[in-house]
């Protein structure tokens, strides 16, 4: 029943919102089957994403970034040679893939909503294609990257 | 009255304010979900960076080291695992309240799964600072 008192008021939630508009019902176009497959698609890579995000990524932060950063790693840690050797096996190279990507298209699928909700613009197609674009030319850059060492 | 599939009446709608976002602590929260994955994106982008700094030899690499270990990056790399950290924290809650698992003809209580994810996180994270700094 807390949940029920801490619910605000009909007219509070009416004085938050300014101005009003009137707009029809059929605003919004029915979801055909394409659209509702590229929707799921976004939507397993965004659950993905932010798996890769909580799992992997804080460990990834924490030695390449604040650590190596801060002087606390040996210095042969990220010698070039070193490196080069781990990043040339391809397990390491697909876990590299997985470690850029994903996360982009959860940024992607995150961000198509906040240029909607924060920023105000509301011109969502284009505001889709920008970040899964985004995402996808990310993608495209880390295969490239990768397929150079 | 039109039948065509167009307005039959009309339908207020109100405009919500721009910092609608920032009036309760549940938007507040949801807002603070978004901006972390912006940080998460930025760490991927750090991440193709240096491996192009890598594929260009030994030369690229030190310039990229030396700007990745600088004071700056040092606090842009912080910023990042405290966005990290915080978009781990609130996802290891929501999946354990999304996870319902049943052994034995009883649920799984959330407590639990929570442990075992963290244990999981635990393990899969020292098996990775181990190849990124002694394999």
């Amino acid at each position: 029943m807390d949940e029920q008192s801490e619910s605000p008021v009909l007219g509070e939630v009416l004085d938050w919102s300014e101005g009003g508009q009137v707009a029809s019902r059929a605003r919004r176009a029915p979801v055909r089957g394409r659209q509702s497959r590229a929707e799921a698609l976004a939507w397993a890579l965004f659950s993905a994403g932010g798996f890769v995000s909580a799992v992997l990524l804080p460990i990834n932060v924490a030695v390449i970034g604040v650590a190596f950063a801060a002087g606390w790693l040996p210095d042969r840690a990220l010698a070039y040679s070193r490196v080069l050797h781990l990043a040339r096996n391809p397990i390491v190279k697909l876990y590299l893939l997985v470690v850029i990507a994903l996360p982009l298209y959860h940024w992607a699928h995150r961000f198509r909503f906040a240029i909607h909700h924060q920023f105000g613009i509301h011109a969502k197609r284009l505001a889709a294609a920008a970040c899964y674009g985004t995402a996808l030319a990310g993608t495209g850059l880390a295969v490239w990257a990768v397929l150079r060492i | 009255m039109k039948e065509d599939g167009g307005p039959r009446y009309p339908v207020l709608v109100r405009t919500p304010s721009r910092t609608w976002w920032l009036r309760a602590g549940p938007y507040r929260r949801f807002a603070a979900r978004e901006i972390t994955s912006m940080f998460a994106a930025l760490f991927s982008a750090l991440l193709i960076a240096f491996l192009f700094a890598l594929s260009l030899g030994p030369h690229a690499y030190g310039r990229f080291l030396s700007f990745l270990g600088s004071t700056g990056m040092l606090a842009a790399s912080s910023l990042i695992l405290a966005a990290v950290l915080y978009h781990m924290a609130t996802w290891f809650r929501l999946t354990t309240h999304i996870v319902v698992i049943r052994l034995g003809g009883r649920t799984v209580p959330r407590n639990a799964i929570l442990a075992a994810l963290v244990v999981a996180w635990l393990a899969v994270s020292a098996a990775v600072a181990y190849f990124l700094i002694w394999f």
